[in-house]
């Protein structure tokens, strides 16, 4: 039924929970698995470049170290992750990733990394749902 | 309050809040600097020492080298045509538009006026290229070309600043050519130096910049140009060397990030008149409006000479009316240097923060054009 597996990666508790979903559903469908992590949080109206390059380079090291593990957890269950790392907008970067890339599945965490930011503002994982382009799994 | 330790306390106390807003909303710390600077200013305590001055000087100092540090050569090689004709009139078009209206119309004497000028004539490199990273337009001809485009307008704006009010003297002739033989020389120098120097704790490749960097400022001084103008300078003809040296980089940044630009910012904040915001919005509405148009009026006919689609037009024009660093230093360094009040300082500042917002949302929101995918993949 499914072919092609997006899921959200940030390497928080509830992205680790989606993985593990993600990774069995593949697995099941014998489908195609992909990880996307938004670099979100770019620094608006900086100063200078350095502001802006001085935070990718910190989150990159963050993504980059998260998305091997998550690789080697996926590797460990016999399925090859893909891992994409992109900066924006949360929502709009997963969707339009989605969009862009065809999948026929989005799997996320019910909670990502923002807690306090999510219950305040209202659920990622909740805007992802009414915008994807295809079926979202929210992992609890 | 003249306890000197209390006074950096509450300097850095507000820098603290302003980096710890930063992280949580993703707004740059520069922005919220100048807002943690007017409530001190306005509510607080905070007094502009003159140690406070030197530090804030420093940092606008360091801001325009590594600003300059930031050009990329090759870019500009490529596309010098394209960006050398946007940059150059996305300067001369507000800085005469804004000075006609401020000496025409708001009746500023011609040096207040020609502030105004200078400080609504910038572009914000910075401002600019965060928006093309989230949009993931930096990696496109339109984004390269932007890009360096902005280098130009803003090195249009320093050398206004250190041309229009220097006194041309034998100083005058001296600071030049003791510019130009550091321009000429640094690039071979600089590398050999640090390779001898080595990278080592007590940073002596960073002692080395800010000699130049003063002994230069102190020149400029001297020929009553600007200390900014041989810095940003330097830092262009330094750019290739840094540009391939992440970790000098880095190290400068966080000196500059932690204890110099954050007393540039609160100062130009704590200079913000709250009164004089609310009895001067529409001029500063209008001076805003002037700078957007006057770029529109240059850089639109060009864009088309060079074909691009009217959304892309749009898009850059945009994003070339932006404005935040040079803007800022420019205003202070009139009112540091008595040509502008602070009534007058408060509206161009004021008119400069609005402009790295306002043209960016209205660029993101409805002109932001097609693009073909890129990024890491791991």
């Amino acid at each position: 039924m499914f072919k092609k597996i997006l899921v959200a990666y940030d390497g928080s508790k509830g992205a680790k929970a989606a993985l593990k979903t993600a990774v069995d559903i593949a697995n099941h469908y014998d489908a195609e698995l992909h990880s996307i992590s938004v670099e979100e949080k770019i620094p608006r109206y900086a100063a200078t470049i350095g502001e802006v390059e001085e935070f990718r380079r910190e989150a990159d090291r963050y993504f980059w170290a998260v998305t091997n593990d998550a690789k080697e957890m996926a590797r460990q269950q016999g399925v090859n992750l893909h891992s994409h790392i992109r900066a924006g907008h949360e929502v709009e970067t997963i969707v339009n990733f989605a969009k862009e890339g065809d999948f026929d599945l989005i799997v996320i965490g019910f909670q990502g990394h923002s807690e306090v930011f999510e219950r305040m503002w209202g659920s990622t994982s909740r805007y992802i749902t009414r915008l994807a382009p295809c079926t979202v799994v929210v992992v609890k | 309050m003249d306890n000197q330790w209390l006074q950096a306390a509450l300097w850095i106390g507000l820098a603290l809040v302003a980096t710890l807003l930063s992280l949580r909303i993703a707004i740059s710390i520069a922005i919220l600097e100048i807002l943690m600077g007017v409530i001190g200013g306005n509510f607080l305590p905070l007094q502009r020492t003159e140690w406070v001055n030197f530090l804030a000087g420093f940092g606008s100092i360091l801001l325009t080298f590594l600003a300059g540090a930031e050009v990329d050569p090759d870019v500009m090689k490529r596309k010098f045509k394209e960006s050398m004709a946007i940059g150059a009139l996305s300067f001369f078009g507000p800085f005469l538009g804004v000075m006609a209206y401020a000496y025409y119309v708001a009746e500023w004497p011609l040096a207040q006026a020609q502030i105004a000028g200078i400080a609504l004539s910038t572009t914000s490199v910075a401002v600019i290229y965060s928006v093309m990273i989230e949009s993931r337009q930096n990696e496109t001809e339109l984004g390269k070309i932007i890009i360096a485009a902005t280098f130009i307008t803003d090195l249009g704006t320093v050398l206004a600043l250190g041309i229009l009010f220097a006194n041309y003297n034998w100083y005058m002739a001296l600071f030049i050519a003791v510019v130009a033989v550091s321009l000429f020389v640094l690039p071979k120098f600089t590398p050999w130096f640090f390779a001898k120097a080595g990278n080592r704790i007590s940073e002596p490749e960073s002692k080395f910049i800010y000699l130049i960097l003063f002994g230069l400022g102190g020149l400029a001084l001297l020929a009553k140009s600007e200390a900014v103008l041989p810095a940003y300078l330097v830092g262009m003809v330094l750019a290739p060397f840094f540009l391939a040296n992440k970790t000098l980089s880095h190290r400068m940044r966080v000196t500059a990030f932690t204890m110099l630009t954050p007393f540039f910012f609160l100062k130009a904040g704590s200079l913000i008149k709250l009164s004089t915001l609310w009895e001067s919005a529409v001029v500063i509405g209008i001076f805003l409006l002037i700078k957007i148009a006057t770029k529109f009026i240059g850089i639109w006919p060009t864009m088309e000479v060079f074909k691009f689609t009217r959304r892309e037009n749009m898009y850059t024009t945009l994003l070339m009316s932006t404005g935040l660093t040079f803007g800022t230093i420019s205003a202070l360094f009139g009112y540091t240097n008595g040509i502008i009040n602070q009534e007058q300082y408060t509206m161009l500042v004021t008119a400069v923060i609005l402009s790295a917002i306002v043209p960016t949302v209205i660029a993101q929101r409805w002109f932001q054009p097609e693009l073909k995918e890129v990024g890491k993949d791991v």
